[in-house]
């Protein structure tokens, strides 16, 4: 356990996101479960968004933004299905349709503002 | 009013993720932010986590530590079993008397079904996680799990799991605690029929324990992938400690068992609120029996196969001898788990099932108590002409063989038809698994608990009061669930509030027994959290002289070290003690407690850069 190889010498020992992860779980479940589309849409973007800064933290993604775009995708056609096929969960649909446009709005923006920041340093 | 609702619920949520926004921006440092793979510089890329972890409950909800994270599990798990612990304390007193006088029968039924899923699912699971986050990587040599932050996932999942599990107890409009024991039997848990199981309690409960077991597999997956390809190179598969094959096997079992049980209670939802029909047309009750069933009889061992391991590693140490037979340990083990995924149907002897099926599934149960009789014999032959020390951890051990060889015979009689269909439903079963779940299960946990004590906490217990809590616990166990025992073969049915005046005496006996478990766990925690606080502080990497007898194993090495490294936590920190190690570089991000309490970041930064 002593010689550390890799990456374990700057392993970090913290990190914010998991806590969201493991929030937006449940969150958008229930919202989704219930029909409620506030929780649903708020819950899927706090998962997927949590989901896309733990890539990034944890190095497995270069661009924010691309894992975001992934998501996103995901998300439009998981809601696509339940809204346009014999599913019919319309409304549960919209919720996760509407939520990935939330992310993908919110790629956008954090790329064009927060990435170019820190390309600057 | 409708719309309002939802107007609220937007606003709450918006301003939820607007201050979960902020208080990321606040503690990422998004500028100075360099992947892992990129980074060149140890030391300047990690804004605020290269130095020393972040202070307070920040620092608990951040960490990815595994030993942070088996702490975090472990307090968990204690604070379920306190929970479920209070919810039966009740339920025995209701049953101190025939009628239903202290509470009325539906809260029994709520109680009943609350108590039996908190105790597998949210503290049977997570205590063991507690063991295995904080000791397996230390025991196979490694940094950390395979993946720290899918391990703080699994961990966060799990308090909403309980919330979503206990939602019907609280006080929300509308919504009231589930009813349908742990295993859900549909057509009631499908909520069909006049009964009051149509309600949104039982589909949040539903939720809580899916939840629940994606946190599980998640946990089982990180513990596979950790113990496959973390390993120091010195530890083969020959010399891997037994908690770690427990573990491992106990991986596989999640890994299989889990996952159905989550799409059995999707479906079961489904069928809830969307109108499907899988547990509604005919054969859809049976169905669901057999898909719990494939999950719950591999739970059971789940649940059982870590606390063998942890005896199996704690008995020896204080035997004076090396566990007996550890091949055949390991071989046992990996028995159980095979065999654990062919035996299911013991549990519906009673439906009318084939008789042909049924006598197949008869003989794989009684195969399996095979391999478990093959580790009680073990665990005895280990003892026999031992140097046998009577501490607090060795006497739960001994306490886990005694509970667990009367829980594997009862369970071996309920393996046999004629048999189980006479004492099937009856207090009989409550008396076989809960000698399995308290007298072993628990009992197992307790031992790692005492013997571990100082590593995790760096004080001792008090021995005395370690003592009273085990021979409390051993008294209220046999008579609690022995007395069970007596009230099947008298026939009184299991889950029920109330019964005939003849089972009274028995009946009473089984509260006092229950009574005395309480004033026993009472002492446990006062014992736990006055000795964390205030216990003495241990100067000795080798606290139980297990160097006496050879029978160091490395979790010890390390403790030593951390000590060496950080003179105890006695305050007074010195740089140079970083160096003196030479190897100690991971400490820069275990010595968790040493940087805590006040911290000097500098010793462990150049401890990092010395390798
Ligand atoms: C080793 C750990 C074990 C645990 C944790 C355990 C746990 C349980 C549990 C929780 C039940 C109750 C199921 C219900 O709700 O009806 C049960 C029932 C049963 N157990 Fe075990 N058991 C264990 C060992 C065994 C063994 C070794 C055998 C047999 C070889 C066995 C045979 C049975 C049978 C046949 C039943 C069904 C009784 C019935 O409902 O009619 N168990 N066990
Ligand atoms: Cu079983």
């Amino acid at each position: 356990m002593d010689e550390a190889p890799g990456l374990s010498d700057q392993y970090r020992t913290a990190s914010p996101w998991p806590v969201f992860v493991a929030l937006g779980i449940p969150i958008s479940e229930i919202g989704l479960l219930f029909d409620l589309f506030p929780l649903a849409v708020g819950g899927l973007l706090l998962f997927t968004g949590s989901i896309a800064g733990l890539l990034r933290e944890s190095g497995y993604v270069e661009s924010t933004m691309r894992s975001l775009v992934v998501l996103s995708a995901i998300l439009f056609a998981f809601g696509g299905a339940l809204v346009f096929t014999d599913v019919n969960l319309v409304t549960r649909g919209y919720a996760v349709i509407v939520a990935g446009a939330l992310l993908l709005v919110g790629g956008v923006v954090f790329e064009l503002f927060v990435f170019e920041q820190r390309q600057s340093i | 009013m409708e719309v309002n609702g939802q107007l609220v619920l937007t606003v709450l949520m918006g301003l939820f993720l607007i201050a979960v926004a902020a208080w990321l921006a606040r503690v990422e440092n998004w500028r100075s932010y360099t992947p892992l793979a990129g980074a060149g510089a140890v030391g300047s890329t990690e804004q605020y986590v290269s130095e020393e972890k972040p202070s307070g409950v920040i620092r608990w909800l951040t960490t990815v530590d595994h030993k942070d994270i088996g702490i975090l599990y472990g307090a968990y798990g204690l604070i379920a079993f306190v929970v479920g612990g209070l919810m039966v304390v009740v339920m025995r007193l209701e049953l101190a008397d025939p009628a239903s006088t202290l509470i009325s029968n539906t809260f029994y039924n709520s109680l009943l079904t609350s108590h039996g899923i908190t105790m597998l699912f949210l503290f049977g699971t997570p205590i063991i996680a507690a063991f295995s986050n904080y000791f397996i990587p230390l025991l196979i040599g490694a940094d950390d799990m395979a993946f720290p932050r899918i391990n703080a996932i699994a961990f966060w999942l799990l308090p909403p799991a309980a919330l979503l599990i206990w939602a019907g107890f609280f006080p929300i409009p509308d919504v009231i605690p589930a009813q349908t024991a742990w295993t859900m039997y549909t057509p009631l848990s499908a909520g069909v029929g006049s009964g009051n199981q149509m309600n949104a309690g039982v589909d949040l409960m539903l939720l809580g324990l899916h939840l629940s077991g994606v946190s599980a597999t998640m946990g089982a997956i990180n513990f596979i992938a950790t113990i496959f390809t973390e390993r120091n190179e010195k530890v083969s598969w020959a010399n891997l400690d037994i908690f770690s094959w427990t573990i491992l096997t106990q991986s596989g079992l999640i890994l299989f068992a889990f996952p159905l049980l989550g799409s059995a209670i999707l479906m079961l939802l489904l069928d809830r609120n969307f109108d499907t029909m899988f547990f509604a047309v005919e054969g859809g009750a049976i169905l669901w029996q057999h898909l719990f069933w494939f999950f719950g009889h591999p739970e059971v061992y789940i649940l059982v196969l870590p606390p063998m391991g942890l005896v199996s590693l704690i008995l020896p140490r204080f035997a004076g001898r090396r566990l007996f037979g550890f091949k055949f340990v390991v071989y046992s083990t990996l028995a159980i788990g095979v065999l654990s995924f062919g035996v299911w149907a013991h549990h519906m002897f009673a439906t009318g099932m084939d008789p042909r099926l049924r006598a197949s599934f008869m003989a794989v149960s009684m195969a399996i108590a095979i391999p478990s009789a093959v580790k009680t014999f073990n665990w005895i032959t280990t003892m026999w002409n031992g140097k046998i020390r009577l501490t607090t951890p060795m006497l739960f051990c001994i306490g886990f063989v005694s509970n667990f060889i009367i829980g594997g015979v009862t369970g071996v009689f309920l393996a046999s038809i004629p048999v189980d269909l006479v004492l099937h439903d009856t207090y009989y079963v409550v008396g076989h698994f809960h000698y399995i779940v308290m007298g072993a299960i628990a009992f197992a946990g307790f031992a790692g608990l005492y013997y571990w004590f100082p590593i995790y906490t760096g004080r001792m217990y008090q021995t005395t009061l370690g003592k009273w809590h085990f021979w409390l616990s051993m008294v209220g166990t046999n008579l609690t669930f022995f007395v069970m025992v007596l009230l099947g073969y008298g026939g009184m049915p299991r889950r029920y509030a109330t019964y005939l005046p003849e089972f009274a005496t028995l009946h009473q006996i089984a509260t006092v027994g229950a009574l005395i478990l309480f004033v026993a766990q009472v002492i446990f925690v006062w014992n736990f959290v006055q000795s964390w606080l205030e216990g003495p502080k241990v100067e000795d990497g080798d606290p139980w002289d297990l160097a006496d007898d050879d029978l160091v194993t490395s979790e010890w090495h390390w403790f030593d070290r951390k000590l060496q490294t950080a003179i105890a936590d006695g305050g007074e920190e010195e740089a140079e003690l970083a160096t003196d190690g030479g190897e100690r570089i991971d400490d820069s991000q275990s010595t968790s407690d040493v940087s805590s309490d006040g911290g000097d970041p500098v010793a462990e930064t150049d401890a990092t850069s010395d390798e």
